[in-house]
C-alpha cells in the first residue's frame, strides 16, 4: 500500500487568554449591564430577581436586548453593544439556551471581556461545554460561565422565579462579586 | 521543470507576478514552498486515507481523496491561485480560511478544480457578517449554506438545473457542496456536538444544495442579475432543508399561488420565530408554472407580492403564547396577519427543475441569515 504526504485541512485559532478576568469586587455604586435576549423568557425572569437585588446591594442595573444581528438591524445591535458596554462596570450576558443563542452570548460576553470588564456568560447546563469551547475559540478560555439548570425555559414562572433566588449567591460567586450589604441584598 | 506564472489575483497583491511551482517539480525541484500545511504521513489510497482522516476528525464519513501536494498545486496552478491568500475568517473558530485550505478541502471532497472560483466566491458570500455564519454553524436548527448559481459557469461546471437539480443528477454539485461542508468543519470548526448544537442536522449538511437556475427557461431576469450581479454568479442561501408543494389541481396563477404560500406558511418555520424578527424564504419554480405566471405577471416583483400576500397566518389560528410573543413584537398586522417574511422582496424567487411541473420546491431560511450573492471570477 502506498504511503506518502497529504495537507492538513485544519486550521489552528487564535491564542488563548486563560484569565477568567478581573472579579466584580464591591457592587456597591458600580454599573451593573444585563444582556437579555428576545427569546427565552425564563432569562427575562431571572435577570428581574438579580437586577433587584443588584439594586439592593447598591447597584445601578442597565438592561440591553439583543435582536437581529444582521442587516441593519444587525449594525444597530453592534452600536448599541459598544454603548451599552461603555456605560457599564459589570457585564452579566445571557441566554446560552440555544445553539446561536449561546454563540451570540459567548460573542457578546467576550466583547465585554476585551474591554477590561468584569464578565460572565450565563448559560444553561446543556450548553455549558458548547459556551466555554467558544470561548476558547473565541481566545479566552477563562471566560467565567454561571451555570443554570437545563431545561430551564419550558418551567413555570414560580419555579423559574425560585431558581433565579437560588442562583444570586452562587452567580455572585463566579463573577467574583462582594455585598457590602450581604443582607440587602439576601 | 515546468514553473506556472500566475498573476496576483487581487489588489493587496503588489509587485511582480510571484511563480507557483507546477505538480511536475518533483520533491527535490521545488523552488519555493507555497503551501503552509503541516504534512502527515498517510496511506494514499483512498481506503486508507479515509480510515487516517476520520481518526483526525477530518473526514464526514464518505470517501475522501488524498490531498496530496501534487493534487493540491494542480489546483492552484490550473486556476492561477495564491495558496497564502486569506479569503475570509469563518465562525465559530475565527480562523483564517485560504486559498490553500480551500483547495485541500475541495481535493478531498472530490471537487473540480474549475470549481474553486465558485467556492472562492461561496466562501466570500457565507463569511458576508449580514449571512450570520456564527448563528449558522452554531445553532439547534438544521440549516446549511446553500449555492444557487447562475450564468454560464453552470454548463462549465455540471451543476444541474432541470430534472432532479436539487438532488439526483448525476453532477459536480454534490461534490461542490460537500467541499464547502469540509470547509465548515475543517476551517471554520463546525463540529457535531461540540460546536455545531444542531439537534437533527441534515442531509444537506453532507453535500450541500448546489443547485443552477434554468435561465433560458426563466421568463425574468436571472436570480444573481436582480440582486446586482450579472454573469457567473452564486447566491448563497441559508437554508433549512426542502420542503416540496404539489398542486395538480390549480389552473390560474392566483390559485396555484394561494397553494404555495398556504403551504410554506407553516407556523414551526424560522420565519415565523420570535427569536428571528426577520426572514426569507427561497422558492424554485418548474419552468411549466413559470412561463403560465409570466403571463399575468412579466415583473417578477408582482409575482413575488402576490405570493408574500398568501405566505401569510391569521394571528388567532396560532397557539396563545406563540401568538403573545409575534404580537409584543409587532408582527401582526392591521389585517390580522402575521406575514412569513417582513416584505415580498424577501420571497426570493428562481426558476429550475424539470419539465414535468406539477411541483414547487421550498426552502425556509434560519431567519437572521441574509442572503448573499458574489461574482464568480
Amino acid at each position: 500500500m502506498a504511503t506518502g504526504f497529504v495537507l492538513d485541512p485544519t486550521t489552528s485559532t487564535a491564542d488563548d487568554i486563560s484569565s477568567p478576568g478581573p472579579d466584580a469586587g464591591d457592587l456597591n455604586g458600580k454599573v451593573i449591564g444585563i444582556r437579555v435576549d428576545q427569546i427565552w423568557r425564563a432569562w427575562d425572569w431571572i435577570s428581574e430577581i438579580w437586577a433587584e437585588r443588584f439594586r439592593s446591594a447598591g447597584a445601578e442595573v442597565k438592561f440591553w436586548r439583543s435582536c437581529g444581528r444582521s442587516g441593519e438591524e444587525g449594525e444597530r445591535m453592534a452600536e448599541q453593544l459598544e454603548e451599552f458596554l461603555a456605560s457599564i462596570d459589570i457585564a452579566v450576558v445571557g441566554l446560552a439556551n440555544c445553539g446561536s443563542c449561546t454563540g451570540w452570548t459567548v460573542h457578546d460576553a467576550l466583547a465585554a471581556a476585551a474591554k477590561g470588564l468584569p464578565t460572565i456568560a450565563v448559560a444553561t447546563a446543556n450548553f455549558e461545554q458548547f459556551a466555554k469551547t467558544l470561548a476558547q475559540h473565541g481566545g479566552r478560555s477563562g471566560l467565567r460561565v454561571h451555570v443554570l439548570p437545563y431545561p430551564l425555559n419550558e418551567r413555570g414562572r414560580e419555579e423559574v422565579d425560585s431558581v433565579g433566588r437560588e442562583h444570586f449567591a452562587k452567580m455572585l460567586a463566579t463573577m467574583g462579586a462582594k455585598l457590602r450589604n450581604q443582607a440587602a441584598a439576601a | 521543470m515546468n514553473i506556472v506564472t500566475i498573476a496576483p489575483s487581487h489588489a493587496k497583491h503588489k509587485g511582480p507576478p510571484k511563480q507557483l511551482v507546477s505538480r511536475e517539480c518533483g520533491p527535490d525541484g521545488c523552488e519555493i514552498d507555497w503551501l503552509a500545511s503541516t504534512r502527515h504521513d498517510s496511506d494514499l489510497d483512498v481506503v486508507g486515507f479515509t480510515q487516517f482522516a476520520m481518526k483526525q476528525g477530518w473526514g464526514d464519513g464518505l470517501p475522501l481523496v488524498p490531498p496530496t501536494e501534487a493534487r493540491v498545486r494542480t489546483v492552484l496552478a490550473a486556476n492561477r491561485r495564491y495558496p497564502d491568500e486569506v479569503v475570509a475568517h469563518l465562525p465559530p473558530s475565527r480562523a483564517a480560511c485560504t486559498v490553500e485550505k480551500i483547495v485541500i478541502n475541495a481535493v478531498m471532497a472530490g471537487a473540480p478544480p474549475e470549481s474553486l472560483p465558485l467556492l472562492i466566491a461561496a466562501v466570500e458570500a457565507v463569511a458576508d457578517p449580514d449571512f450570520e455564519l456564527f448563528g449558522v454553524n452554531a445553532t439547534t436548527a438544521p440549516v446549511a449554506p446553500a449555492l444557487f448559481v447562475n450564468g454560464p459557469i453552470r454548463d462549465r461546471l455540471n451543476i444541474p438545473y432541470k430534472h432532479g437539480c436539487f438532488g439526483g443528477a448525476a453532477s459536480a454539485a454534490p461534490a461542490i457542496g460537500r467541499a464547502l461542508r469540509l470547509i465548515m468543519r475543517n476551517v471554520a470548526g463546525q463540529v457535531v456536538g461540540i460546536t455545531s448544537q444542531s439537534t437533527f442536522g441534515s442531509p444537506s449538511r453532507l453535500a450541500g444544495i448546489v443547485v443552477g437556475e434554468w435561465e433560458e427557461r426563466s421568463p425574468w431576469t436571472p436570480l444573481a442579475e436582480r440582486r446586482g450581479v450579472s454573469g457567473n454568479a452564486v447566491t448563497a442561501f441559508g437554508g433549512m432543508g426542502t420542503m416540496n408543494v404539489l398542486d395538480t389541481t390549480s389552473q390560474k396563477p392566483s390559485e396555484f399561488l394561494e397553494m404555495i404560500g398556504k403551504s410554506i406558511a407553516y407556523p414551526g418555520t424560522n420565519c415565523f420565530s420570535p427569536s428571528m424578527p426577520y426572514g426569507e424564504v427561497l422558492v424554485a419554480i418548474n419552468p411549466i408554472w413559470a412561463e403560465l405566471f409570466a403571463e399575468e405577471m412579466p415583473d417578477v416583483e408582482d409575482l413575488q407580492e402576490a405570493l408574500w400576500r398568501q405566505a401569510s397566518v391569521d394571528a388567532d389560528w396560532l397557539e396563545r403564547r406563540h401568538r403573545g410573543q409575534l404580537e409584543a413584537q409587532g408582527r401582526v398586522r392591521p389585517d390580522g396577519r402575521i406575514y412569513m417574511t417582513p416584505e415580498p422582496k424577501d420571497i426570493i424567487l428562481m426558476v429550475c427543475g424539470g419539465t414535468g411541473g406539477l411541483h414547487a420546491t421550498a426552502i425556509h431560511s434560519f431567519g437572521s441569515s441574509l442572503t448573499q450573492t458574489r461574482a464568480i471570477v
